[in-house]
């Protein structure tokens, strides 16, 4: 990811501004909602004052109990305004939240194979998840910094009006309270981020103590590992007494900074009451005024170090939503013709490039160089060759999952480039090496392509493939739950729900990518006859290493270095090529005798 | 700004009183060691409190004995009173952070390292019967629910609950009439905070479990890409999706409005609370029960009395979430260990026979994975342990290494019991390679130098020459100061086998158990950890789980196991000849790989 184009942070300011502005109404009532909530809150130190002096001093018992009620009414519109928003604030930030978060989704799920080879599952789910909430946080303090700004300047100038000197006294060591909060919040921010990734450290090392714990206790490595554990303890220690100190010197000045202003207003105010220029209760607001100044102060200090991480969060968000998909349907696309399932490879060459901004070296030569291949409607054709030799590219430009470099890749006539991206993908149906099942039923796994296929189809499906006689006896039977939490199934059962959900979906065209490699090789006899039946009257790619599958296709071909070297039957090969021989003999020799 | 769902304290998670209070007690004798500092924070606490409440009382002298009575001198008294109060608070302010932030990290500390060491004191068998996941998770997510209360919440906590306390025995005092009135509102506000943190409870706990299914969700989608696009399923994928979503959404707008009720309850008993003061405080100053002064004072002291209920309600989760993870850590402590050095524990000798004598065994004390196993490894000697999945070869080398205690019988080496030998010793002597080459974060260096503690680069060089890869390692861009990352993600599977038989090598053991790799290597690192592992086994006594049929076929001796017992055992070509188990697995491979060659001649071959 690291390794894309750098977007400047003005895309992350003009991903929020979009944010908020589809949201503009909720904003609007917020915003209200906040001021409503200043103008009350504001009042209740003069209503205070006007009952100090006019009802208390003045000793006058109708007057103290009107502003008394005054007080309390106006209570009871700030309570209910500052409910508002509250509400409206989160309200805004959450819906701004799942939005973006739908967005990115569905952009993630065009983005083409290239991009996922490059991109880590887990920074995209860190965009998805702590991104994501750090946009959400800052939306949320928008409207109620909107508030509390106006309330700060609401209470100066009602203080300046009243008293201008006074108010001078008073205010000039507020400002520090801002500066101290914001400097306090962008000093501690570094080092709170060091000691997550010194807790990281510490998580690395139980977890690899834990999982080897074969090898620590075999090799009597405890020492060695605790040695370990306490150098990332302590540097957690270091970091979080740091932190501790961090807080320690800030936090109380919190306190102490309007103290000094309250100490201001006591000893200048109240020579000022002496000299008869200033009443008790006026007195007495103004301090109000002070407390009340301190919380919006020290949030608008936070939230400009805040902002600048929403928008370093949504600056990554935008530049993964800014990638283009690479492969899409062209504006005239066409539709499949009708046809038997020809497929044509004409001078078909193509490299693995380098993700953007990516180093050459480890991608760009090239994997498959004027490749010419054709296979008839029905035929099965193997493809075989060493690691490396392009087989599997092969099978993976088929369905345009990458697009090629040169050539052309033709099903049926027509270049699948021009076809409708989903017309192709549904024609073309591929078995992949490493066996994906989702979290769901087996039934849903197989009627993947198809949600709305009736049960029988995905029996007929599970039967072909060799699945049904298992899954039947199954207490859940086709209900049950497979994948990461599910019922666990061995490789070959995965490799059948796999074969299943391609045949559910009846492609034109089947590719079979290493589709049997996790099958133990002893239980390998009972996938194939479901793989010979599947196979029968379709084309077929197959990519296999082990003899007896690549003796089940019609054809051979043994590919090197994106070249086709030799090609024939099974048997046929065998009797002429020594390459062959070479391939077969080599992956024999590192089978396994037994489990 | 309360991040999604983080306060939230399930249930069963919550501690009983009695559970509490032994938490707690133990907590204290943890800190024992830190005892003078913990009194010292306690003191600069109270100072600091009783410092944070004097303004206010300066205020109503200066009002009272200065303003009302016209006494200059009074009310610069109060103004230089308040001064000193507000430094001294700032002062002791920050000494308490410090203390209390210094003692907490001490206390964390040595419980992840207590923790951790008890960890690794623990057997196998606690190891097969935990997840890894759930042991790791005791030293991450609840050591760090203990580490954020310690960082932002504990301090707090304990200054809000003693400020909240003494400034209601400050208003009492100061009017015991005017403290009434005042505090009648705070039954509602605490019923409301007790309802509020209950639901808001509940709410997180939704929040958190959503979350975790739209995260799941795209995790899956992510993992899964290929096979969506494969199928052109993008759109439905996407429903699904945005179905989660939405659920997350309206869980966090159902914790919103739970919060949105609550703060104006908070508001208004505050501003309500003003008003009741200042009304009758007033009518309080007619009757001539209390002053100006006072009333002022009461209205300083509003907010020390509503913030720290309000900071303490949401506070209350972390801290019984941090209660309900001290008490998982304190439960796993209490786990005995199983697998101990023998107090008076010899060390195995130099050389001698490994003999399994009547050994039985079961991992979970019902189900009997081996039994009566009887088997005489000799000194020097190549043994090949054979059979189908699950007969118990794993489990019968791993008791020659006493990763295990049989349950019946013994097995002794030289002699000596392995559970009365010593641990180094026994470590020393015999060396299980794993089948997966595990490896740790670091480097190549290090990894190999886990063979033996205290190794430097140059027995670690030493060792990967013998086992002739030297020169490969050298030739990584870093040399054996390449970072291994992610488990050796970098490496392939055959090169993480190589550093784990140069580990082997490193600790030089008379005694090398090795567990065969069953997935097929890249053809270039096949030959060379076959290689390795031929020169690794000259000259000791090795035992081998065998997968491949050239390496039964190499060794002196082939024993099969099968359900648990050992049912032939000879050489590969006496067992070929007796046409028994082996001969059948034998049969049953060869007539695997070759398809139309009939089984018999195989084996009369």
């Amino acid at each position: 990811m690291s390794a894309r184009r750098e977007r400047p942070p003005r895309a992350g300011w003009q991903l929020l501004a979009t944010a908020v502005k589809e949201q503009r109404s909720w904003v609007a009532l917020g915003v209200t909602a906040g001021l409503f909530w200043t103008a009350a809150k504001v009042a209740v130190p003069t209503l205070a004052q006007l009952a100090i002096d006019q009802g208390i001093i003045s000793r006058d018992d109708r007057a103290l109990l009107e502003w008394s009620l005054a007080i309390l009414a106006v209570g009871i519109v700030s309570a209910v305004c500052t409910g508002l928003r509250r509400f409206y604030a989160f309200a805004i930030s959450y819906r701004a939240e799942t939005d973006l978060r739908d967005r990115l989704f569905a952009h993630l799920q065009r983005l083409h194979f290239a991009f996922h080879d490059h991109a880590q599952t887990g920074q995209l789910m860190a965009r998805a998840a702590t991104d994501l909430l750090q946009v959400q946080s800052f939306l949320t303090l928008i409207p109620i910094t909107i508030g509390n700004a106006l309330t700060v300047v609401a209470v100066i100038v009602i203080l300046f009006v009243s008293n201008a000197g006074l108010a001078a006294l008073a205010l000039v060591a507020l400002p520090l309270i801002n500066i101290v909060a914001k400097r306090f919040a962008s000093n501690i921010h570094p080092v709170s981020l060091e000691l997550q990734q010194q807790l990281a450290g510490v998580a690395s090392v139980v977890e690899e103590t834990v999982v080897g714990v074969r090898v620590v206790k075999g090799f009597g490595a405890e020492p060695i590992q605790e040695g370990k554990l306490r150098a990332w303890v302590d540097r957690v220690f270091d970091r979080a007494v740091l932190l501790g100190r961090m807080r320690a010197s800030f936090m109380p000045l919190l306190d102490f900074l309007p103290a000094m202003g309250l100490v201001a207003v006591l000893w200048y105010g109240g020579h000022q009451v002496l000299s008869g220029h200033l009443s008790v209760g006026e007195l007495v607001a103004f301090m109000t005024y002070i407390l009340m100044l301190i919380a919006p102060l020290r949030m608008l200090g936070m939230i400009i170090a805040m902002a600048q991480r929403a928008v370093a969060s949504a600056t990554r968000i935008d530049e993964v939503l800014a990638t283009h998909p690479a492969i899409v349907d062209r504006t005239d696309g066409q539709t499949l013709p009708a046809g038997h399932g020809e497929l044509r490879f004409e001078r078909v060459s193509f490299a693995y490039l380098p993700p953007e901004g990516g180093e050459l070296s480890d991608a760009g030569m090239p994997v498959l160089d004027g490749l010419d291949l054709v296979v008839r409607p029905g035929e099965a054709v193997a493809l075989v060759g060493a690691t490396g030799s392009g087989k599997t590219t092969v099978a993976r430009l088929i369905p345009r999952f990458y697009e090629v470099l040169g050539g052309r890749i033709t099903i049926d006539g027509v270049s699948v480039q021009d076809l409708r991206l989903r017309e192709l993908r549904r024609a073309v149906g591929i078995v992949f090496e490493d066996t994906f099942l989702f979290s769901d039923s087996i039934r849903n796994n197989i009627a993947f392509a198809d949600p709305d296929a009736p049960q029988d189809a995905v029996e007929w499906a599970a039967r072909r493939a060799g699945l049904h006689d298992f899954v039947a006896v199954l207490p859940d039977g086709y209900d049950t739950v497979v994948g990461e939490q599910g019922f666990a199934l061995s490789g070959g059962q995965r490799q059948r729900v796999a074969l299943a959900r391609a045949i559910l979906a009846d492609p034109r065209i089947l590719i079979l990518d290493d589709a049997t490699s996790s099958v133990d090789p002893t239980k390998e006899h009972e996938i194939r006859e479901a793989l010979a039946a599947v196979m029968k009257g379709r084309t077929t790619i197959v990519i296999a290493h082990r003899p007896a599958t690549v003796a089940l296709a019609d054809r051979v071909v043994l590919l090197d270095h994106g070249r086709i070297v030799a090609e024939g039957t099974h048997t046929e090969l065998l009797a002429t090529s020594e390459r062959y021989r070479a391939l077969l003999a080599q992956q024999e020799e590192g089978e396994v005798l037994a489990r | 700004m309360m991040a999604w769902g983080s306060g939230a304290v399930r249930d069963e998670e919550k501690l009983s009183s009695t559970q509490a209070r032994q938490v707690v007690r133990r907590s204290v004798r943890m800190l024992r060691p830190y005892r003078r500092q913990v009194v010292v924070a306690l003191v600069v606490l109270l100072v600091y409190t009783l410092a944070m409440l004097a303004g206010p009382l300066m205020v109503r002298l200066g009002i009272d004995r200065g303003l009302r009575v016209h006494d200059g001198a009074v009310l610069n008294a109060a103004v230089i009173g308040y001064l000193v109060a507000a430094i001294v608070a700032v002062v002791l302010g920050r000494t308490q952070i410090r203390l209390i932030t210094r003692v907490g990290e001490s206390f964390l500390r040595d419980l992840r390292v207590r923790v951790f060491d008890h960890l690794q004191a623990m057997g196998m068998t606690f190891f097969d019967s935990q997840p890894a996941g759930r042991l790791v998770s005791r030293m991450t997510s609840d050591v760090d629910a203990l580490q954020t209360l310690v960082q932002q919440g504990l301090v707090m906590f304990i200054q809000n609950a003693l400020l909240f306390v003494a400034t209601i025995i400050v208003l009492v005092v100061l009017s015991p009439v005017l403290a009434a009135v005042c505090l009648a509102s705070m039954p509602v506000v605490v019923v409301a905070s007790v309802r509020f943190r209950r639901d808001s409870n509940v709410a997180y706990l939704t929040v958190r479990d959503r979350v975790g299914q739209t995260l799941s969700t795209l995790q899956e989608s992510l993992s899964g890409i290929r096979v969506v696009q494969a199928f052109a399923r993008e759109e439905s994928q996407n429903e699904v999706f945005v179905s989660h979503n939405r659920a997350q959404l309206d869980a966090n707008l159902r914790a919103v409005r739970i919060s949105a009720r609550y703060f104006p309850v908070i508001e208004l008993a505050g501003i309500g609370t003003m008003a009741i003061i200042v009304g009758v405080g007033g009518v309080l100053v007619h009757d001539n029960f209390i002053t100006v002064g006072t009333v002022a004072a009461f209205a300083l002291y509003l907010t020390n009395l509503f913030e720290p209920i309000q900071q303490l309600s949401q506070l209350f989760n972390t801290v019984q979430q941090a209660g309900a993870a001290l008490k998982k850590l304190f439960d796993l402590i209490d786990i005995p260990s199983d697998l101990i050095e023998r107090p008076g524990a010899v060390d195995l000798p130099p050389n001698g026979e490994l003999v399994v004598d009547d050994v039985g065994f079961s991992y979970d004390g019902r189900s009997r994975v081996l039994g009566d196993v009887s088997l005489t490894v000799r000194e020097g000697e190549r043994l090949a342990l054979v059979g189908p999945t699950g007969a118990g070869k794993s489990t019968l080398a791993k008791l020659m290494a006493r990763m295990y205690d049989p349950a019946e019988g013994c097995i002794t080496y030289g002699g000596v019991d392995l559970r009365d030998a010593t641990f180094a010793s026994l470590r020393h002597r015999i060396v299980v390679v794993p089948q997966e080459g595990f490896l740790f974060d670091g480097t190549i260096l290090e990894n190999v130098a886990i063979g033996r503690r205290g190794a430097d680069e140059q027995e670690v060089r030493r060792a990967l020459r013998l086992i002739g890869v030297e020169e490969r390692f050298l030739a990584l861009p870093e040399g054996l100061s390449t970072p291994v990352r992610e488990r050796g993600s970098r490496l392939s599977a055959g090169e993480r086998q190589l550093v784990s038989l140069a580990r082997a090598a490193l600790a030089n053991p008379a005694v090398l158990v090795l567990d065969e790799a069953t997935s097929s290597l890249d053809p270039g690192t096949e030959a060379a950890v076959e290689r390795a592992m031929a020169t690794l086994m000259q000259g000791r006594t090795v035992v081998v789980i065998a997968h491949r049929l050239s390496t039964a076929e190499r060794a002196d001796r082939v024993a099969v196991v099968d359900h648990g017992e050992l049912v032939e055992e000879g050489t590969h070509d006496q067992l070929l000849v007796e046409r028994g188990r082996y001969a059948a697995l034998f049969a049953s491979w060869a007539g695997e790989h070759h398809g139309h060659v009939p089984s018999d001649s195989v084996v009369s071959s």
